[in-house]
């Protein structure tokens, strides 16, 4: 990895560079809620924020995005590629669309996806938890990888770390704007983790986790919970690394059709549903369930299927806590 | 070209096999994607009614025999009866093959015992026909169990296995539920052969050399429990048993999130770990079966 610093001095003449690069989305409060947003003016950004309602997967797999249209008889992609800068991505984030990756990117490669992600720079920036995170469990406190630069908080400017070719282009561009590394800093930059290790609220038990969430399929926790749960899906469309989705076409006039995908969510009944009315996971119970398994399943190459943002614990309306789901059935297990 | 593009496809002919289900023979208009559209049988495609939506349909014809490639559909629903509309002549999109397919190379040599119940038999007829064609396989039964004469599918084909199936080394028995004239009539001519109850009364009296057999069931969810149990029972090992699964599907390559099965510590993606799985397989995935 390389390090350069950027004085707290010349920060808004950096963010303003970044421009040229493509348009510049970063987290902006919104009401009560920050949410990333295409922006501007370094002012219009809150750097201090917790989490956004919808992670950047949204600038990835759209919530709603058109795949094909039909003209004539055939099917035309759906074109249109914008360059972005996502700015002030927390870590956990990063590991999130790198396990989106590993799906999207996989062959067949996601056409769409693979597109809009080579056309996108990320941009990290360190953060401080709340009572909802609980990333540090999982590993994925902090980002190795998946990044273009990642900016540290110090007294006076940021540590860079630069992570990728188009990492060192922008920090080579911008060259005047930057200063190498001093012991001072190095020692500025392990304090702040240091701290931020600290403060930390909630842990995740992973010990065992996905051979102990196995051998409880039958726990009573998922029947109480079923009860609990009023199956609204928020909790999918708030993860970072939830991403199924639905297809249908639409006609937008007599002559013209689109092939949309929008978010889909396993909460739906209609998720498991096939022809002649069956439903592979027919109850609240099966889909709650289901949900746990997905997330909690362990990829040798890319880990866990949560990150540990805690979205779904903020955004759930019957103040379920994931985490704590998961020790009550350890628990009802020994 | 994009992943989710699909290619025209002309339909030759479509025939009428039962009151609901239709086979439809078609070919890609490009040669060229034609000449390159290799499959295993086993395999899935996805058909593409531009401006109404997308539905997977097991390839119900054999790589064997080249040219063409046909789909059994039954009409169940919107997609499908719009199908069932469709003349020859008629243009589709179809974008695949997918899925992994029965492992038709491991299992040359042995024999192979084939479960079929109702819709099943369409990816099956796929295996009968590659297994009769290409003569590498020891001895071929085909298990069919039916509701009744009026739905039997491929009805000639198994009429005419039933009176000539053994000079090809081949074993067709056909179990009905409901009786009529037509199945009385047929279980006359081809008693024991032909019988009335389910698919696994056909496993009596038949023996089989369980070290060199593989079995291959296809059919409605509740059917697999009982012809596993009947296969356990005979020694039939579970990582010689294979079975291909329905689930809804929307991408069918890994993507969309619906068809994923099993828990923490095996997580499986019908449409490209399968559609094709051992019974270990479910042994180790829950609620694949
Ligand atoms: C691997 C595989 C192989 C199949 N092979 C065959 C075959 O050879 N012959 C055959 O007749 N049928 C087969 N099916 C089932 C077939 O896909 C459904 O019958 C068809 O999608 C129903 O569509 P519909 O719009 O007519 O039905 P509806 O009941 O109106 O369906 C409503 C919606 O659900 C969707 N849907 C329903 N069932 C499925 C499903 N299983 N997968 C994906 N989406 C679904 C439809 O696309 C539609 O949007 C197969 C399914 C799978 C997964
Ligand atoms: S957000 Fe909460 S209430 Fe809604 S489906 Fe998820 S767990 Fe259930
Ligand atoms: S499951 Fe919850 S905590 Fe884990 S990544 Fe998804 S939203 Fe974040
Ligand atoms: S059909 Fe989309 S993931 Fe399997």
């Amino acid at each position: 990895m390389r390090y350069v610093k950027l004085p707290e001095e010349n920060f808004e003449e950096f963010f303003n560079s970044l421009k040229k690069w493509g348009n510049v989305y970063a987290p902006t409060k919104q009401g009560n809620i920050y949410s990333f947003k295409k922006v501007e003016e370094l002012s219009e950004v809150s750097l201090d924020y917790n989490r956004t309602m919808l992670p950047p997967k949204k600038f990835f797999v759209r919530p709603k995005d058109e795949m094909l249209k039909l003209k004539g008889k055939k099917w035309e992609e759906c074109n249109g590629v914008e360059k972005i800068v996502l700015f002030g991505i927390h870590s956990c984030d990063i590991h999130g669309l790198q396990i989106l990756d590993k799906v999207y990117l996989e062959e067949p490669a996601d056409p769409y996806y693979k597109k809009r992600r080579e056309n996108s720079i990320i941009i990290g920036i360190s953060c401080m938890p709340d009572e909802y995170c609980f990333c540090k469990s999982l590993g994925t406190d902090f980002a190795m990888s998946g990044f273009d630069l990642f900016l540290h908080e110090l007294p006076d400017g940021y540590l860079v770390r630069v992570g990728s070719v188009k990492g060192h282009e922008i920090a080579w561009e911008n060259e005047n704007l930057f200063e190498d590394v001093s012991e001072e800093d190095l020692k500025n930059f392990r304090a702040f983790e240091e701290e931020r290790a600290k403060a930390f609220k909630k842990a995740l038990n992973k010990e065992g986790l996905a051979d102990m969430l196995d051998l409880a399929f039958n726990s009573p926790v998922w029947k109480k919970y079923e009860k609990i749960c009023l199956g609204c899906g928020s909790c999918n469309m708030v993860c970072p690394t939830c991403r199924c989705y639905e297809v249908c076409d639409l006609w937008t006039n007599a002559y013209e059709s689109v092939r949309i995908r929008r978010y889909d969510s396993c909460f739906m009944e209609s998720h498991g549903l096939v022809a002649g009315g069956h439903n592979f996971r027919p109850t609240r119970l099966d889909r709650f369930r289901h949900r746990y398994y997905c997330k909690s399943y362990f990829d040798p190459s890319a880990g866990f299927n949560c990150v540990g943002c805690g979205r779904c614990d903020e955004f759930c309306p019957a103040k379920i806590e994931h985490v704590k789901v998961l020790d009550e059935v350890r628990e009802a297990l020994e | 070209m994009s992943t989710f593009q699909t290619h025209d496809a002309r339909i030759l002919e479509v025939k009428e096999l039962t009151s609901r289900e239709k086979l439809f023979t078609l070919r890609f208009v490009d040669p060229e994607i034609n000449r390159n559209f290799k499959y295993k049988p086993g395999q899935f495609v996805i058909v593409d009614i531009r401006g109404f939506g997308e539905f997977p349909i097991s390839l119900c014809s054999t790589p064997t025999r080249e040219g063409y490639f046909q789909l059994c559909i039954r009409r169940v629903g919107r997609m499908t009866k719009y199908v069932h509309e469709l003349k020859e002549g008629d243009i589709v999109g179809i974008r695949g093959p997918y899925g992994n397919g029965f492992p038709m190379e491991t299992m040359e040599g042995s024999n192979l015992v084939l479960v079929a119940g109702g819709l099943g038999m369409a990816p099956l007829r796929s295996v009968l026909w590659y297994a009769l064609d290409s003569g590498k396989y020891q001895h071929i039964y085909l298990f069919y169990g039916t509701k009744s004469y009026e739905d039997i599918l491929f009805r000639d084909e198994i009429t005419h296995l039933l009176k000539h199936g053994e000079a090809m080394n081949c074993t067709v028995k056909l179990a009905y539920e409901v009786e009529s004239p037509s199945c009385i009539y047929l279980e006359k001519g081809f008693a024991p052969k032909v019988c009335k109850g389910v698919v696994t009364d056909l496993f009596r009296g038949e023996e089989f050399d369980v070290t060199n057999t593989y079995a291959l069931i296809c059919g409605p969810p509740v059917m697999y429990k009982f012809v596993i149990r009947e296969l356990l029972d005979r020694k039939l090992s579970p990582g010689r048993i294979y079975m291909t699964l329905e689930r809804r599907m929307r991408c069918g390559v890994g993507k969309c999130g619906h068809c994923i099965v099993g828990t923490s510590t095996s997580i499986k993606y019908v449409c490209k770990d399968g559609p094709v799985f051992t019974y270990w397989d479910a042994l180790s995935t829950r609620g694949l079966i």
